[in-house]
């Protein structure tokens, strides 16, 4: 296949479909491990689809990387959701920002789920204004060492490496001195992580991480020195867009889309019987109906904006538009199977702690619409960087890093 | 607003907005006002000639698409109608097009088509009927066959462009089916009575059959077995309709941004202030789930794909509602201009709670998916 002349995608889909009807497990069996599973995937070279193939990708277009998605829909097979943070998201960042050396380190072990990756991006005393992180980096020569604490880190208990954000110029406004550099996470002197409670009483897998005098080789920053800012905004827009499942971020087929897979909740359908099976549809039923065209409206949204990326029709951070729009609806649905379910949601029988209720899950979704970007941020994104709404002020923007900090004191 | 057109679909776009701006720009559409049917016969020629009227019909009826796709042709029209909040008998004359096409007889097709597709005849068409919804099961408006005739018995109402109409597509009911007639106007036995509605040049009107004779020719399709071909119509009638919508919710977003962007308070643009821009934000998104389901439907339309008028019920849920919200808050956004008849932004509000209301409320499509759809556990594939 030359390199001018991608496989034509109706051959790679035919290609992909017999491939999974042999090797890849449906939904109903038994689940395979992720790693075994994203394993699966690298050795017949359907992981990193689109990724160049000298750094274990297939070499192909993110159309193809629909294409197997949808595939994997159709015929309703597994795929590693556990890795949608690596692979959607650390693996095109790396991608895009990282040097040739950092690329074909980290890549192909990301690639085949043998290295998971994750962000560590937001800090204690705060997540919206991120470039006003504390984590200190300082250089020792060849090394680095690095001092602070990260929260609100998904997956850290899991994963081998995160990307960290983190200050190595306190001289400077805050957007320039910061830096992005890979931490590995399993049996690192000086680091230790603790995974946060969520409120719906589930250990969640945000996590909060601390490092003391974390040594690291210079080898390990992505993208340059005092330029982590701009590695930042393509690390976000990337999780913007696994998160709205577009771009690389793609990872989820259509039949598995909607509320319940990405955020737990119920389906309008079972909020109808469970609303009617209680007496009360005439109440419920709008709100039932509302969640449903939701869920046929965003994955349309979500096509639409794939398709306008491609054609050039939509430029820049359309990632933002379809997380806002599918946590808002995600929540949504979850709320509306709270309505359905009533008390037969939050009450059971039994002396034993339960969360395969709706309640809790009801519980769970109010994350969304904070994590990955709080949907006020998104909502800021949209109006400033896709319609050209004005930006807003920014008091601190050009003072040294330092000098904002002297200001926040003194008040 | 669909995002891959063609060559020939990019310039039938940029002709019909070039013609609508020389020919009926706000200006032409306020003095429209005063007049009976709110648009001008020698101009709906014209529009005619640009193809507005034969794309849903087939090249050997005269008529012919720019893509394979006539509904998404057609929808390219209906946006274009919708940013200038355009007159003209537009749907009602594209449905009766479409219709005699699809299941006319060949005498309909060439005593009809011509006509209709040169602007020189104005067809409608009148399903819903007084206090009733667009939906078939309130169709009662009879039609009984008696000889070789057909009996009409009955009262149609909301019939958009009714007093320009020298014909009328009649959805009745034939015993327990459906069957479907052409009635000239001047029938003996049919009285139409002209109305008005909140929409600047969108005119309607009422129309009463008492006994009214028709010859077996009148016919379109088979009597009693018009249902599907209702249904069609419906979703091919919601699709222009949301179409319309997308197209009048993008423009008034449009120029209402444009307008907070010079518009100043407390020394800075007032869509600065994120009171302002995280509702526009908003905004967008409800205008993007609008392009992508008004699209989609419109392309189920053309593929003939199943579960069609789910997704229509989807369409017009959404589109109706959110291409209304969009509007009024853009006027909300606008201020104290925004409720004066000098600004253009009431023409577009006139013609977007219109569109919500005819063929079938977001909420009466709410409950068709309620009672159809969600609870019988079926939606679109």
């Amino acid at each position: 296949m030359s390199p001018d002349a991608p496989e034509p995608i109706a051959v790679f889909r035919a290609r992909a479909a017999r491939w999974m009807e042999r090797h890849l497990p449906r939904w109903d069996d038994e689940l395979m491990p992720t790693r075994a599973l994203q394993n699966l995937l690298y050795d017949h070279g359907f992981a990193g689809i689109a990724f160049p193939t000298q750094y274990g990708g297939a070499g192909l277009t993110l159309e193809h990387q629909q294409a197997f998605v949808e595939e994997t829909a159709v015929q309703d097979r597994q795929l590693p959701m556990e890795n949608r943070v690596s692979i959607g998201m650390l693996g095109p960042t790396i991608l895009d920002r990282g040097s040739e050396d950092t690329k074909e380190r980290f890549l192909p072990s990301l690639l085949r789920g043998d290295s998971v990756w994750m962000q560590l991006l937001s800090e204690p005393q705060g997540g919206s204004d991120m470039a006003g992180s504390m984590t200190r980096l300082s250089r020792d020569g060849a090394t680095f060492v690095l001092n602070g604490s990260k929260m609100w880190s998904s997956g850290a208990l899991e994963a081998d490496y995160g990307l960290c954000l983190c200050r190595s110029n306190w001289d400077v406004p805050k957007h320039r001195g910061l830096s992005m550099i890979a931490v590995p996470l399993k049996d690192t002197p000086g680091m230790s992580i603790q995974p946060t409670r969520s409120a719906s009483g589930l250990v969640s897998d945000y996590c909060e991480e601390f490092f003391d005098d974390v040594v690291l080789p210079a080898g390990n920053l992505i993208g340059g020195e005092n330029e982590g800012w701009a590695v930042a905004q393509t690390l976000l827009m990337h999780e913007r867009n696994t998160v709205g499942n577009i771009g690389y971020g793609r990872l989820i087929g259509q039949r598995e889309r909607g509320p319940k897979r990405m955020f737990g909740g119920e389906p309008a359908v079972s909020s109808a019987v469970a609303a009617h099976e209680r007496g009360r549809l005439d109440a419920v039923g709008m709100m039932i109906v509302d969640a449903y065209i939701q869920s046929v409206v965003v994955p349309l949204t979500s096509a639409r904006v794939m398709a306008g990326l491609r054609a050039g029709t939509h430029k820049g951070q359309w990632g933002s538009l379809t997380k806002l729009q599918s946590t808002v609806a995600a929540q949504a649905s979850v709320r509306t199977a709270l309505a359905a379910h009533g008390a037969d949601g939050v009450i059971w029988e039994g002396d034993e702690v339960r969360v395969d209720n709706v309640g809790t899950t009801w519980l769970e979704s109010r994350g969304g619409t904070i994590a990955g970007g709080t949907n006020e941020m998104q909502r800021n994104i949209i109006s400033e960087r896709l319609l050209g709404l004005p930006k807003e002020p920014a008091p601190d923007r050009d003072l040294p890093f330092s000098e904002v900090l002297r200001n926040t004191r003194r008040r | 607003m669909q995002i891959e057109l063609n060559e020939e679909q990019e310039f039938f776009r940029a002709a019909t907005r070039r013609f609508l701006e020389a020919e009926t720009p706000l200006s032409v559409v306020r003095d429209l006002y005063e007049s009976r049917d709110g648009f001008d016969r020698t101009w709906w020629r014209k529009a005619s000639e640009l193809g507005w009227t034969s794309l849903l019909v087939p090249e050997q009826l005269g008529g012919g698409t720019l893509s394979g796709k006539p509904t998404c042709d057609a929808a390219i029209v209906a946006e274009e109608i919708g940013r200038l909040v355009a007159p003209g008998p537009f749907l009602p004359v594209n449905v009766v097009a479409a219709s005699v096409a699809r299941e006319g007889s060949d005498e309909q097709g060439s005593s009809v088509l011509p006509g209709l597709l040169s602007g020189e005849i104005v067809a409608t068409w009148a399903i819903c009927e007084p206090q009733r919804q667009w939906d078939v099961r309130d169709i009662r408006t009879s039609a009984t066959p008696q000889g070789t005739d057909i009996v009409v018995d009955g009262a149609k109402a909301y019939v958009e462009a009714l007093g320009s109409a020298d014909l009328v597509l009649v959805s009745a009911r034939t015993g327990d089916g459906l069957t479907q007639l052409l009635v000239p106007t001047g029938t003996p036995g049919v009285r139409t009575t002209p109305g008005r509605s909140i929409d600047i040049t969108r005119r309607f009107g009422s129309i009463t059959f008492d006994g009214a004779r028709l010859p077996a020719s009148a016919v379109v399709g088979e009597i009693g077995g018009a249902a599907d071909q209702i249904a069609w119509q419906l979703d091919l009638a919601v699709a222009l309709q949301c179409a319309e919508l997308v197209g009048i919710a993008d423009r008034t977003l449009e120029f209402t941004m444009q307008y907070g962007l010079e518009r100043s308070a407390f020394g800075r643009p007032i869509v600065s202030y994120q009171a302002l821009k995280h509702r526009i934000a908003d905004m967008a998104v409800q205008l993007e789930g609008a392009k992508a389901v008004s699209d989609a439907l419109a392309a189920a339309i053309d593929d003939g794909a199943a579960s069609t008028s789910a997704l229509a019920s989807v369409a017009k849920a959404y589109v109706g509602t959110h291409a209304l919200d969009i509007v009024d808050d853009c006027v909300q956004i606008t201020g104290g201009i925004g409720v004066t008849w000098e600004h253009d932004i009431h023409l577009y509000n006139r013609r977007a709670a219109v569109d919500r209301a005819v063929f079938g409320t977001p909420e009466d499509h709410k409950n068709t998916l309620l009672t159809q759809v969600v609870a019988t556990n079926k939606g679109p594939a």
